[in-house]
């Protein structure tokens, strides 16, 4: 056998096999390499809480903390970059309970409230519980092999399109088993869902901001917006467990008060068919509300404040990158100002 | 450490490269081969590292003691006793504990004992079930002199550890293995080329077969929880079927692959078991080294087929309810195993009654009867119930004409096209094997093949998924 005759053209054409594949889809697609939103990346943020002092921040909630509290400006304007533990479509309850019962963390936390999220479900099987814990568990009993298995793809990810290590089923998302599961043939099984595409990019710290794509391009934003509204439209979707919520929060709020610690609520903006949805089904006087004032928690809602308030969002319900600047700009203002948190650069 | 991740690929670098350079004697290339088994299973929960360790520690001194020429049998039935009860006792604690509790508290409840128990959650050791069959393999031969002590605890320690196939096999007995550390050990550059074209055929069968063709359409079917077509429950056995195989297939050639590029021969696992006619030539095809540890240590012990026809029903039927048992603490493993021994006394049976004549024709037929029978015991395998495992059988046969739709047409041509290709191969390749086909070819084309593997690999990536031969 001439195996090494073998060898050197498997390598060289595999080489080039992917050297074109990579070529092809850096022509297609139409944002740059992505760092994967993963347990493993959460992790890695998690993971830094057990070293943080009481003046350090941590933020929890859903993809609008992750959109419009941008981290560098927080930073900037603070002289501390809080640590970002936000997953998008996810009640913020587990983390925040994790954050409680396994850390002797103490400074503060900023829970977004994102009223269709955080008053959910506190089923351990629904959707919105079971991401979020599943990042939980996994930090629990990551192993080393999995550790150095996310250091090491990190170089990967930043550097090569054909890397694509999602979590979420995104209609981009260029592995083989994705571009398989978007064939679709016949009408056996109909699929509803529209195409849902990425619209953030992220980087290693969990810094999202949302694409210039969906701020330029409206035929993209809608694509975004007719996921929002096919979400919505499940005639399964649950009622909100208002009571079941709030009680289970509050229990670990109270807990971690009482141990010094500080929780701060925080409502990012949203517009159009959000909004509406919001104002009508979950009512801030019933809900947000509610649930600030039932432990005397500070509460930050956007339409208090006039700097908070008028922002557009591109697809109903994040903030453009540009928007989030300002938006984070302006809150840590607030915040300082209200000795919510403190600012090393000044103090 | 998984085969199919960035860590290990970097870690069988770092290995080979220190195995190939001069610093290190062949003894030191052993320590170091030592010291990174230990790594590769320590890089997955370093404490259950010390279970290795006492395995290992009472292996090497009950055989020790089962080497001495004076020592009488009674001495030697308890030294043997001591290995199989603290290899045999890890299993029932770390694999069964929570599996007989469960059961012990049923019992209770059922003869009017109000009793509940708290399940005890105990973390299940990788590869357990493997490398304590390995190494009581090893007493046992020690005890009735079928092989050689190992010549020094350096040459055992590594063939209860060697890392390419410490987590799931193949089951090494000490003669094919041991010995082949008392030499030193080079790997020729065919042989490393070939062991390199191994571990991605391995991967391929993993990363690509099994994990990005398969494992969705199986995962749907046997997850919706709800009454389906026949159509869709044949699809998600089938797909389950190739999953598995191409899963623990995969991962045995990886093994043997990495075993070679160090100049170390493991055993055959597979050799294309879809293509068995019968089961008695399935159980020789489908992970032999489990099937033929099953045989000599359990099968032949029970009595085999020296003590009549009724005894070796009984034999056979223990045999595979314990093989069953041996892939998990579940009932469904155990009526897995069940319908494999009634395959098997059935296949007894008629042997003695039906006289076929296998040819070209009819054996292709028969194979094919052979592997729908073995798609039916794979329900029991894969389903987390019986409910779900009676519901995909009603399916499976027509009963249930209002069932769901579950799978697209794409997704059921796709399972059905890599099944049938896998079907076909193994038929084609039943008598031969992969090198031999491999000789024959040119370079050229076995290089553009070799290409094709890897890139699929690379598209594919997946997530890492764990083998699923891991949690047995």
């Amino acid at each position: 056998m001439q195996l090494k005759q073998s060898f050197i053209v498997a390598i060289v054409l595999g080489l080039v096999a992917l050297v074109a594949w990579e070529v092809y889809l850096r022509s297609t697609m139409k944002s740059h390499t992505r760092i994967a939103d993963d347990k493993a990346l959460w992790s890695v943020q998690r993971h830094k809480v057990n070293k943080l002092a009481s003046d350090d921040v941590v933020l929890t909630g859903s993809s609008r903390v992750l959109f419009d509290v941008q981290l560098d400006v927080w930073e900037e304007k603070t002289g501390r970059r809080p640590i970002q533990l936000a997953c998008a479509g996810s009640s913020p309850l587990p983390v925040f309970h994790d954050l409680v019962n396994n850390t002797d963390y103490s400074g503060t936390i900023v829970v977004g409230v994102t009223p269709g999220l955080f008053f959910s479900t506190i089923y351990p099987l629904a959707q919105p519980w079971e991401w979020p814990q599943s990042r939980v568990d996994h930090y629990a009993t990551r192993t080393f092999a999995e550790r150095s298995n996310h250091w090491l793809s990190i170089p990967l990810q930043k550097n090569f399109y054909f890397i694509s290590a999602e979590e979420d089923d995104l209609s981009d998302n260029v592995d083989l088993k994705a571009i398989l599961s978007r064939v679709r043939w016949g009408d056996r099984v109909i699929n509803p869902m529209p195409p849902f595409y990425q619209f953030s990019d992220m980087a290693l710290d969990r810094n999202v901001r949302m694409t210039d794509l969906t701020v330029t391009d409206t035929a993209f934003a809608n694509t975004v917006k007719r996921v929002w509204k096919f979400f919505m439209a499940d005639p399964n979707l649950p009622p909100p467990d208002r009571d079941g919520t709030m009680n289970f929060f509050l229990a670990d709020a109270r807990k971690f008060m009482e141990r010094g610690g500080n929780v701060v609520l925080l409502r990012c903006p949203s517009t159009g068919f959000f909004k509406e949805l919001e104002t009508g089904g979950l009512p801030r006087e019933q809900f947000f509300d509610a649930l600030a004032d039932s432990l005397q928690i500070k509460g930050y809602h956007y339409e208090d404040y006039q700097q908070l308030s008028g922002y557009d969002c591109p697809e109903w319900s994040h903030l453009s990158a540009e928007d989030a600047d300002t938006f984070t700009a302006d809150l840590v203002d607030i915040f300082v100002d209200e000795g919510v948190i403190s600012n090393t650069k000044t103090n | 450490m998984l085969f199919n991740s960035l860590s290990f690929v970097v870690f069988l670098v770092v290995v080979l490269a220190l195995y190939y350079s001069r610093i290190f004697s062949w003894t030191g290339k052993k320590r170091m081969l030592l010291l990174a088994s230990y790594i590769f299973y320590g890089m997955w929960n370093p404490p259950l590292v010390i279970l290795l360790w006492i395995s290992t520690v009472v292996d090497w001194s009950a055989s020790k003691q089962l080497a001495t020429h004076h020592l009488n049998q009674r001495k030697r039935k308890l030294w043997l006793l001591l290995s199989m009860f603290v290899n045999l006792g890890f299993l029932a604690f770390f694999k069964y504990g929570d599996f007989l509790l469960e059961n012990f508290v049923s019992l209770m409840n059922a003869i009017g004992v109000e009793y509940q128990a708290r399940p005890m959650d105990i973390i299940l050791p990788m590869g357990i079930s493997f490398y304590t069959f390995q190494t009581m393999s090893y007493t046992i031969d020690m005890y009735y002199r079928k092989t050689e002590r190992a010549r020094t605890f350096l040459d055992f320690a590594l063939y209860v550890t060697f890392f390419p196939q410490l987590v799931a096999g193949p089951i090494v007995r000490a003669k094919e293995l041991i010995t082949q550390f008392y030499e030193p050990k080079r790997a020729t550059a065919n042989q490393f080329f070939w062991g390199l074209f191994l571990l991605t055929a391995g991967l391929f069968q993993k990363v690509v077969l099994a994990d990005t063709l398969l494992s969705s359409s199986s995962d749907a079917v046997f997850d919706s929880g709800k009454v389906m077509s026949a159509l869709d429950s044949w699809t998600g056995t089938l797909a389950f079927s190739g999953q598995i195989f191409f899963d623990f297939a995969g991962y045995s050639t990886c093994a043997i692959g990495i075993a070679l590029m160090l100049g170390i021969v493991l055993p055959d696992n597979f050799r294309y078991p879809y293509a068995a006619i019968g089961f008695s030539d399935l159980w020789k095809r489908w992970h032999i080294s489990l099937s033929s540890w099953l045989r000599d240590y359990l099968y032949i012990p029970l009595g085999g087929n020296r003590h009549g026809i009724t005894r070796m029903y009984v034999a056979l039927m223990l045999t595979m309810l314990l093989g069953g048992l041996w892939h998990g603490a579940a009932w469904t493993f155990v009526v897995w195993g069940a319908l494999h021994g009634i395959y098997l006394i059935i296949e007894r049976m008629l042997r003695g009654v039906v006289h076929i004549k296998i040819g070209k024709y009819n054996g292709i037929l028969l194979a094919l009867l052979t592997y729908t029978c073995v798609n039916i015991t794979w329900v029991f395998f894969r389903a987390t119930d019986f409910d779900i495992a009676l519901g995909m059988i009603k399916s499976m046969f027509f009963m249930n004409p209002e069932g769901e739709l579950i799978l697209g047409e794409f997704d059921i041509v796709k399972v059905m096209v890599v099944i049938a290709l896998t079907f076909l191969c193994h038929w084609f390749m039943r008598n031969t094997s992969m090198k031999e086909q491999s000789e024959k070819l040119n370079p050229l084309i076995l290089g553009v093949v070799w290409a094709i593997l890897f890139f699929m690999i690379c598209i594919s990536q997946g997530t890492g998924e764990q083998f699923i031969y891991f949690q047995f």
